[in-house]
């Protein structure tokens, strides 16, 4: 083999290495600061009302979950109709909307975010609306608690259009 | 007839009373925080969650808080890709985590006057349907009729069968988390 030729190789090995580093680092930088799913950004999975989420997980909790909920917690985005049955704030100074009809025995708990509280606070009592969130969990009865959970629906927005 | 109706009543009228005196006695909560820190040299990572439910009872001492997995958040987002993936906790065939106990020293805290009482709570935690038992301290404040629990308490990854079994995240996540809550009613 030549002087040059040998040249030639180690200069593709070391390109090829550098390379490699460049992409496996531009990987892991991705990867470390990937940053959260942005929800309202995303289309809607799914469009239903309060009582049909809430009576399909009554009906069979895991079925739903496993329709539902994501395995790395990338779960389903849902727009929910319904009637705003309560309001309250969360520790976290996050609105927290309760849409429930009034036979129902569960309604859909709607947490909302810093930057989307506002529209929260423009929701009445008794007022139809529709909200997108990301579903965290259904509703189910807890025996120990001796209540019905409400399916948690957060990252949320009220729905304009 | 009228006895019937006399009786039927009745019935109605004890079934209300006693619904009443249950919702007296049972408190639910209104606002919660847990957190979740764990510890290595590598890193730490801590996550929040707002969104648990929580009883009380003023006259049992009955605690029970049904945690929502999923709504653990943490800074970044690939953390909370491994805690919910299904090597870690499973979230989605495991969505909720439940604290089910008694405050042992009921004796010791006056829920009609204001002030802040040393609570021990002793009970059993379930995750991912492993339960353990759980014996912890904590306080009780009561203030202007509003009660609020605070508590601590240490969970070993081992003991729920949690754990990574290889790679970074086994190595960067400690073997015992501190979880420290705080439910308001």
């Amino acid at each position: 083999m030549t002087k040059d030729k040998k040249k030639k190789i180690r200069k593709i090995v070391l390109l090829t290495i550098l390379f490699g580093a460049l992409v496996g680092g531009a990987i892991v930088f991705y990867l470390w600061n990937m940053p959260h799913i942005d929800v309202q950004a995303q289309k809607a999975d799914f469009s239903v009302s309060s009582t049909s989420i809430v009576n399909e997980y009554l009906k069979d909790e895991k079925a739903a979950n496993a329709k539902y909920l994501g395995d790395e917690g990338d779960s389903k985005i849902f727009v929910i109709k319904g009637t705003v049955k309560s309001k309250d704030t969360d520790m976290n100074n996050q609105v927290t909307i309760l849409l429930q009809e009034a036979n129902d025995k569960a309604g859909v708990k709607c947490v909302f975010m810093a930057e989307t509280n506002n529209n929260a606070n423009t929701l009445q009592i008794g007022q139809q609306t529709k909200i997108k969130g990301i579903i965290r969990s259904g509703a189910k009865y807890d025996e120990d608690l001796e209540l019905y959970e409400d399916v948690l629906l957060e990252k949320c927005d009220v729905v304009t259009e | 007839m009228k006895k019937v109706a006399a009786v039927i009543a009745l019935v109605i009228g004890t079934i209300t009373l006693f619904s009443f005196k249950q919702t007296d006695d049972k408190l639910i909560s209104k606002k919660s925080q847990i957190d979740i820190f764990s510890h290595t040299d590598a890193e730490d990572i801590n996550a929040v969650n707002f969104s648990s439910t929580a009883t009380l009872s003023k006259e049992s001492g009955d605690v029970v808080v049904s945690v929502p997995m999923q709504s653990f958040e943490f800074k970044k987002a690939l953390m909370q890709k491994h805690f919910n993936s299904e090597k870690f906790l499973d979230t989605k065939a495991f969505p909720k985590a439940k604290f089910k106990g008694k405050i042992t020293n009921l004796k010791d805290i006056n829920f009609t006057k204001d002030g802040v009482y040393n609570a021990t709570v002793s009970g059993e935690m379930t995750i991912k349907e492993t339960t353990n038992p759980v014996n912890e301290k904590g306080t009780v404040t009561v203030k202007g009729g509003q009660v609020t629990v605070d508590t601590k308490l240490k969970i070993v990854l081992a003991d729920y069968k949690i754990a990574f079994e290889k790679g970074k995240p086994s190595k960067n996540i400690a073997k015992t988390i501190d979880v420290t809550m705080k439910i308001e009613y």
